[in-house]
């Protein structure tokens, strides 16, 4: 197939998604069987359609598809268009893939729904999907601000599934009031933008940027930073995020921290790479400051929870801090690492919320002070917790050593304060996690469960996929460096071209090319460090957990559960980031 | 461009951001949200108006004139109001679930109190 055949199938890898989703609930009427078997489908078209364009795209090229065949006229292009590049692509491949997995083991672990929740979970789930995907082609901004909406409101539903539970309903108004505030800043940006150059099509807007930004353009890209920076769950906008995940269901969990949150970081990088070629200086501060509090406070907050879920959702926050800080370091090597954690943290993070919807599955138990001695009745369980752990600890051979380990090396040299906050928060989190993994698995327990239900084949078939992804993409380095992530960090680094390609209908990007010394003892050393000092801060906290608690008791206390103070927080952080970028 | 459009559309918007910080009501909340969407589709709309144009709805040229002169004229921007429609479609569906929401949260809290709505916090 030539590159025209390959660009008129992007479509339908978001369609598939939403005529799956169409389908869920009206066959779900019939039977619930058929609603998944469906729905599997339609992900797997999305997944067929996005693998058959991966070698070409992967391979440099943009492939670009003008919606409906609206071509542009004398250089303006006010149709939608769709744009698969690399980075695009990986992210949209990522969400069809391990979307497919988590809605497998939805039904193995909640197969006991009613056929009419089955049909609304699967059609709310491959909304979600859609629009993730949806967000990752586009190459439009309103579209961009559409696709924010649809996930927006998928993921209220998917909140709330559990309607009878009233935590659930809280967490799911939360999540719609500061998701809702983030939709208006994304919204005011798009036509302040409009209104500035004319122009929504990312080749078009960049064309059209002045060299010195007026102040419309100022405002719009903090009021970006703040929109997508609270679907992404920065501090200080995340105070939807913990409520959220502790609410859902497992898998859902799942979904948000591994996939839907990287939604709020890609239309990051889109607005601030492909639309403002990162001018002004100052919003890469910004964004390191963002970056750093979300990367710091998440993992201290994490390692204070009872909650295994809600510690997991407070990992989350802390792991976009740290890629928030690849993304305000901007080099060649920050951008292949960011993007390769990316897709670390989408099957690392996914693993273990699954873990946690098994526990919760096997024992009915959410709370680690209850919870114990686990790894001798569940093997499998403990090897995919440990294996998601280890990996986010940065443990080699497994994948989280090579993107922590790009980002740490690229914040050796010239950003020594980001080096430092990323080391502490990389302590704090082998220490959460260790703690988590001691309490959960290893810690004696003397009573017996009172049940103790079995694991079905789907939630070991996404187990067994999962960590075999993160073994996966920690042993082959040196070939996801060339062919997954060097491409995608081209979209960054030659934002100029990117954007130029998806007004001109073609073009061609090269790859990033960073090398990994995997061996080097100075990475070995980064990494063995943060891991004993984690483990003996794990091992303080769990033998003193007053004194642990203590401490950390005015950023806890911080998070009273008021949807007014946390919608204070968001809006105290969008005033911020306006009032800096506008005095630049 | 109405300046008188966007010191309104400031002043709504702020008023919203007032409501949703400081009222501890449920539906106040709702209705905050919905003050600061409609304060954008003033601003939205009012970006949209040049000075002494016309509603963008083109039926057949003036006399004298052929279809591609319509793109000329001195419309206000259909693009910009066509933004502000999508808006409108999404903001009545997300009200309708923030209200949902409420009413499941009155049926389980017996209350709409934000501050006795707080189960989740930590």
């Amino acid at each position: 197939m030539n590159d025209a055949d390959l660009s008129s199938l992007l479509p339908l890898a978001v369609v598939a998604p939403i005529v799956g989703a169409v389908a869920a609930p009206l066959l779900a009427r019939w039977s619930g069987r058929a609603a998944l078997a469906v729905s599997l489908l339609a992900l797997g078209c999305a997944s067929g359609v996005l693998v058959l364009v991966a070698p070409t795209v992967l391979g440099g090229t943009v492939l670009v598809e003008e919606v409906g065949g609206w071509r542009p006229v004398g250089g303006s292009q006010l149709g939608v268009t769709f744009a698969a590049d690399a980075l695009g692509l990986v992210f949209a491949l990522l969400c069809a893939v391990v979307g497919g997995l988590l809605l497998l083991f939805t039904f193995s672990d909640l197969a006991d729904l009613g056929r009419r929740e089955t049909g609304g979970y699967a059609c709310l789930f491959q909304l979600l999907l859609a629009a993730l995907i949806g967000s990752a082609l586009t190459a439009d901004l309103l579209n961009l601000f559409v696709w924010f909406e649809v996930a927006a409101l998928a993921s209220y539903g998917l909140t709330g599934f559990f309607l009878e539970r009233p935590y659930a309903v809280e967490a799911a108004f939360k999540i719609m009031v500061l998701t809702n505030m983030a939709a208006f800043y994304v919204f005011v940006a798009v036509a302040l933008v409009y209104a500035g150059q004319g122009a929504l099509n990312f080749g078009q807007v960049r064309a059209s940027m002045p060299h010195a930004l007026g102040s419309a353009d100022l405002v719009a890209l903090a009021l970006v930073v703040a929109g997508f920076g609270t679907k992404a769950g920065l501090v200080p906008f995340h105070g939807w995020l913990a409520d959220a995940h502790t609410a859902a269901p497992g898998p859902v969990s799942a979904l948000f921290s591994g996939l839907m949150v990287n939604l709020g970081l890609l239309g990051l990088l889109r607005v601030v790479f492909d639309l403002y070629d990162a001018r002004p200086g100052a919003v890469l501060v910004l964004l390191g400051v963002l970056g750093s509090l979300a990367a710091i406070g998440g993992a201290a907050l994490a390692l204070v929870q009872d909650d295994l879920k809600r510690l997991l959702a407070y990992d989350t926050v802390s792991q976009m801090g740290v890629l928030v800080i690849a993304l305000s370091v901007a080099s060649d090597e920050s951008l292949t690492g960011l993007v390769y954690h990316l897709v670390d943290h989408a099957l690392f993070k996914s693993l273990l919320f699954l873990c946690a919807g098994a526990i919760v599955h096997a024992t009915g138990m959410t709370k680690l002070s209850e919870m114990g001695g686990l790894a001798r009745h569940r093997r499998v369980l403990t090897i995919a917790f440990v294996v998601g752990a280890l990996s986010i600890a940065g443990v080699p051979p497994l994948n989280g050593y090579v993107s922590l380990g790009l980002i740490h090396e690229s914040t050796e040299h010239g950003h020594l304060a980001l080096f430092v906050v990323l080391t502490l928060a990389q302590v704090l989190t082998v220490a959460a996690l260790a703690r988590a993994t001691y309490l959960a698995f290893f810690r004696r327990r003397d009573d017996d469960y009172d049940r103790f239900e079995r694991p079905r084949v789907g939630m070991v078939v996404a187990f067994l996929s999962l960590s075999a992804g993160c073994v996966a993409f920690g042993v082959a380095p040196t070939w996801v460096l060339d062919h997954v992530a060097g491409p995608a960090a081209a979209s960054l680094t030659e934002s100029g071209a990117y954007a130029a390609a998806t007004l001109r209908g073609h073009g061609t990007l090269t790859a990033v090319h960073v090398p990994f010394p995997y061996l080097d003892p100075v990475r070995l050393l980064v990494s063995g460090g943060t891991v004993v000092v984690g483990l003996l801060l794990a091992w303080w906290a769990v033998r003193h957990e007053g004194r642990s608690a203590r401490a950390l008791r005015p950023l806890v206390a911080l998070h009273t559960g008021s949807v007014n103070d946390y919608a204070a927080f968001a809006v105290l952080g969008a005033v911020v980031a306006v009032v800096v970028l506008a005095a630049t | 461009m109405i300046y008188v459009n966007y010191a309104v559309a400031g002043v709504v918007f702020s008023l919203g951001v007032f409501t949703v910080l400081t009222r501890r009501n449920l539906v106040k909340i709702v209705m905050g949200l919905s003050l600061m969407e409609g304060s954008i589709y003033v601003l939205v709309i009012s970006t949209a108006y040049r000075r002494g144009s016309t509603a963008p709805v083109l039926l057949t040229p003036p006399h004298g004139f052929g279809e591609r002169a319509l793109a000329r004229g001195n419309v206000a921007d259909p693009v910009l109001q066509n933004i502000a429609l999508t808006a409108v479609i999404i903001g009545v569906a997300v009200t309708a679930v923030l209200l949902a929401a409420v009413v499941r949260v009155a049926q389980h809290y017996r209350t709409l109190d934000a501050d006795d709505v707080r189960e989740l916090r930590g």
